[in-house]
């Protein structure tokens, strides 16, 4: 296969990834209420309106606590099951890592459903605390993947060495383990705030009275003379998500760069 | 020996059904350079890894300095190891690996404390590399910086795991006799592992050969490679050709050699080995035990040239070494030759 | 260091991966098996009837509503997956084998940067893009090329087919990618020297060391779209509906939760036996022979 047809391809396909996500600005700064060529001309009065708009400020706020939330524990059970994935062997490890990662290929539908029968059957509410729980399931896995590359890059007679030098399991893993994988856990962060920011599935079914940022626009999608606004807020969103995976992926490479590693690429 | 440093007896140690440690006992020095060597998987590294306190092990004592060892965690244990890998820490500077033991001493302040690493720095040849980020230095220089992280707490012993494996072979030669010149100067009690031969008997005061779990002999490098004490030690020792022999009344009968005096306390059919410079090519009109031989293969090294000849009357292939001179003509597989050799080069071991 | 020194290494394990394994027991395993359960009651207005029974089952068969949309579900899953892994292969054997190293993370980099957008606006994008006053027919009527706008871009399977293929783009490269950077590149150079040529290279060598890739591409891909609830909903229009928009239908809307349950299970039960199916079918693919 020659190298230039491929390229050729290649930026073909960049094209078809990308063209969705330029239409957003493109219509976000259009002034005109219906999303189609030709454009009008440019506003910027549809990122105005959104300042005025307190169901999407509640849902905005009710986004990021969730997301703060189920970062923080979704990245802590991934440092857990990283840790003991990387580092001791245990008969039925490959079964119960599996299990954990299961998350990643089940369906969202599944997983929304299956919580909500729970859920209600012990009589609990909906609630914010509903929709991170979701969240921090599908999330976990992400972050076991991010992390068991940072874990599993260390050299373990590093960790010996710490404790041959006088330091106790405790203090070799906060002086020699933490620092290196301190950018992993940083990106585990970045990543899963972002997942639960954008995910809509299980907030649509896990959340009470207490709407989500996507479960509002989901719920702005039918009316028509509401979609620049979104489209404005999408572009701030779509900004905002690329600033997250930016700094991450940033951090994931001067991670490897420190303990000095090889970059393979890649979150996954 | 004086009163030894370190006192191993009757050491076991299983992973899961697989017996790694079969009762070993040593006793090690104070200032002795101890090698433990043998092939991959023999144990040696594991018998290393118990002393440092990262194994345990299922019967048996351990004492270092009079001290049982039970129960004393690799933390608190008086020895500090240079790891095979080396274990630099990536994410500090060469100062603060080499200081990174002396964090908990009180007694020292911190003036102290950056003296005595960039004492243990000169002492490894690295003054003033104290800034440089660890994962900017060569090999080479990463072994000094294990070195003198290791050495600045001033163990009892230093532990050294394959400490030379990651280096190229001029490094290699440079450091090993820079590690013994560095050990007879501290003083202290080195326990190298190593699978190379070459590198044990060269810097070792004594070497513990192990196989399977087990010492198979425990001798200084000399004894140990003239008179090994079992055919598996003899074979990864050096090269040694083996004929076979029965002894008889006191006599040995030794195939393509003729008769001799046989060690004490073997009879029946027994093995003699014997090293490449045991024997020699015979000059014209030599006396003494000679044997008759062809020349079967030669390989020619410029300053040695080794022979394979096979012992007339038998099978038996022999190897020779023979050093190279102006006098000394190299010989032609085929040529028939005498062999020069002494009864006191043979070695008997069982059949 | 002492009290965890006598424990063993297993232990530890055990220790360091209890929170997360107790975690996903009480949030996944525990709900799994409770619309499992589910699934066997029925809805008696606003209570369970508990009675074990096959009903639900029964009426899933029976009714054709559900076997058409899950017919359509697992269509529709297997031509997304089809299409996004032979569009992604070329893609991943490019950066692999055609792109420097050093830029090698910032192409893969650029790939994974749309999937990480939020989903539900790359959707509705495509509802723009495809629709009747859409970005494509407006752009296609402006350059003259079509007097009318086109219908049959917008609201059947095959919009839900093109928008699912774009959203799950970068789940088909990245294994296959993988697979592809394990290949020791000397194992190409051995095919030429014994006289191959370069596709019977690709072919005999190559591809078969990048199937374990394709192998995960199409699982990580398949599985999940048969439950996307998202895509058939916005661009699908009533043709276009999968088995999901049911589940949720029986959920939130009929207020039948074991019946939404049991098309949850049925769907799980069909998608988990192909996956399987899939993965022994073609366990010996890429591997030696023993």
């Amino acid at each position: 296969m020659s190298g230039r047809v491929l390229r050729i391809y290649a930026i073909l396909y960049l094209v078809f990834l990308y063209l969705p996500v330029l239409l957003l600005p493109v219509f976000a700064f259009n002034d005109g209420t219906i999303i189609a060529f030709p454009l009008n001309g440019f506003t910027t009065a549809w990122f105005a309106e959104l300042v005025a708009i307190p169901a999407l400020h509640e849902a905005l706020g009710n986004s990021l606590i969730i997301a703060t939330v189920t970062a923080m524990l979704s990245t802590t059970l991934g440092v857990f099951a990283a840790r003991a994935s990387t580092r001791f062997q245990f008969p039925g490890k490959a079964g119960i890592m599996g299990f954990i990662m299961v998350p990643l290929v089940l369906p969202e539908i599944i997983v929304a459903v299956s919580l909500l029968v729970v859920l209600l059957q012990l009589g609990l509410s909906l609630s914010i605390w509903s929709v991170i729980l979701g969240h921090t399931l599908i999330c976990t896995p992400f972050c076991i993947a991010i992390l068991s590359s940072s874990f599993s890059g260390l050299d373990r007679s590093l960790e010996e060495a710490a404790i041959d030098l006088g330091e106790t399991r405790l203090s070799a893993f906060r002086l020699v383990i933490l620092p290196l994988v301190t950018p992993g856990i940083i990106a585990a962060l970045l990543i899963s705030f972002t997942i639960s920011l954008d995910e809509f599935i299980i907030a649509f079914f896990l959340t009470g009275t207490e709407p989500t940022l996507p479960v509002y626009i989901w719920s702005q999608l039918r009316f028509p003379q509401k979609l620049p606004v979104i489209m404005a807020l999408g572009t701030l969103l779509i900004l905002l998500s690329l600033i997250l995976i930016g700094s991450a992926e940033m951090l994931r490479r001067r991670g490897l760069h420190k303990s000095g590693q090889k970059d393979a690429g890649g979150f996954l | 020996m004086t009163k030894p440093l370190i006192s191993i007896a009757n050491l076991q140690k299983y992973y899961g059904s697989y017996h790694a440690l079969r009762d070993v006992s040593v006793e090690i020095g104070p200032g002795e350079f101890f090698s433990l060597l043998g092939p991959s998987g023999c144990g040696k590294t594991t018998l290393l890894r118990t002393i440092a306190g990262f194994e345990s092990y299922e019967s048996g004592a351990l004492q270092i300095d009079g001290r049982d060892m039970a129960g004393v965690p690799a933390n608190k244990r008086p020895t500090n190891m240079v790891f095979q890998s080396y274990a630099i820490f990536p994410h500090l500077s060469v100062a603060e690996n080499v200081g990174f033991g002396l964090r908990r001493r009180g007694d020292l302040d911190a003036a102290a404390k950056a003296r005595r690493g960039a004492e243990a720095l000169a002492m490894v040849g690295l003054d003033g590399y104290g800034d440089r980020a660890a994962h900017a230095l060569s090999g080479g220089q990463r072994q000094r910086v294990a070195l003198a992280r290791a050495l600045v707490l001033e163990p009892k012993v230093l532990l050294l795991d394959e400490p030379l494996s990651a280096l190229d072979k001029k490094m290699r030669e440079q450091m090993q006799s820079e590690l013994r010149r560095l050990q007879r100067h501290i003083g202290i009690t080195f326990i190298l592992v190593t699978h190379d031969q070459e590198e044990a008997l060269t810097m070792s005061d004594r070497i513990a050969v192990m196989f399977e779990g087990r010492i198979a002999q425990l001798a200084a490098p000399q004894e140990l490679y003239s008179r090994p004490a079992t055919r598996d030690v003899a074979e990864f020792i050096g090269t040694m050709s083996f004929l076979s022999a029965e002894v008889r009344d006191g006599r040995a009968e030794v195939a393509g050699l003729g008769t001799m005096p046989a060690p004490d306390g073997l009879s029946g059919p027994c093995v003699a080995g014997v090293r490449p410079e045991g024997m020699s090519i015979a000059e014209a009109g030599a006396d003494g035990p000679l044997a008759a031989a062809e020349i079967v293969e030669s390989a020619y090294f410029g300053d040695m040239t080794t022979y394979r000849a096979r012992l007339a009357g038998t099978e038996a292939l022999v190897e020779i070494s023979m050093k190279n001179g102006p006098a000394v003509a190299v010989l032609e597989p085929g040529t028939q030759t005498r062999l020069h050799w002494s009864p006191d080069a043979l070695v008997f071991f069982p059949a | 260091m002492a009290r965890f020194g006598l424990r063993t290494e297993a232990a530890q394990g055990y220790v360091m991966v209890s929170p997360t394994l107790i975690f996903t027991v009480l949030l996944l395993a525990v709900p799994l098996i409770a619309i499992v359960v589910l699934s066997f009651w029925t809805q008696n207005f606003m209570e369970f009837d508990r009675s074990v029974t096959l009903a639900n089952y029964r009426e899933a068969v029976s009714d054709p509503i559900y076997g058409t949309l899950m017919g359509r579900s697992l269509w529709i899953a297997g031509a997304v997956t089809l299409v996004t892994v032979v569009l992604a292969f070329p893609i991943a054997y490019f950066v692999s084998f055609h792109v420097p190293q050093e830029r090698k993370a910032l192409w893969i980099f650029l790939i994974t940067i749309p999937f990480w957008t939020s989903y539900l606006l790359r959707v509705f994008l495509w509802k723009v893009i495809l629709g009747f006053n859409g970005v494509l027919n407006s752009s296609l009527q402006g350059i003259g090329i079509i007097e009318e706008p086109l219908t049959f871009l917008l609201y059947n399977a095959n919009a839900v087919v093109i928008t699912l293929a774009h959203a799950y783009a970068p789940f088909t490269i990245l294994p296959i990618y993988v697979a592809l950077e394990k290949i020791d590149r000397s194992l190409l150079e051995a095919a030429r020297d014994l006289g191959e040529t370069a596709w019977g290279t690709f072919r005999r060598v190559t591809l078969p060391l990048a199937m374990p890739g394709v192998i995960a591409a199409t699982l990580i891909v398949f599985i999940p779209v048969i439950g996307d609830y998202v895509t058939p909903r916005l661009v699908g229009g009533p043709n276009g509906l999968m088995i999901s928009n049911m589940i949720q239908t029986q959920f939130l809307r009929l207020n039948n939760a074991p019946m939404g349950a049991a098309l949850a299970v049925s769907a799980m039960t069909i998608v988990g036996s192909m996956a399987l199916l899939l993965v022994y079918l073609t366990r010996n693919i890429g591997r030696a022979p023993k």
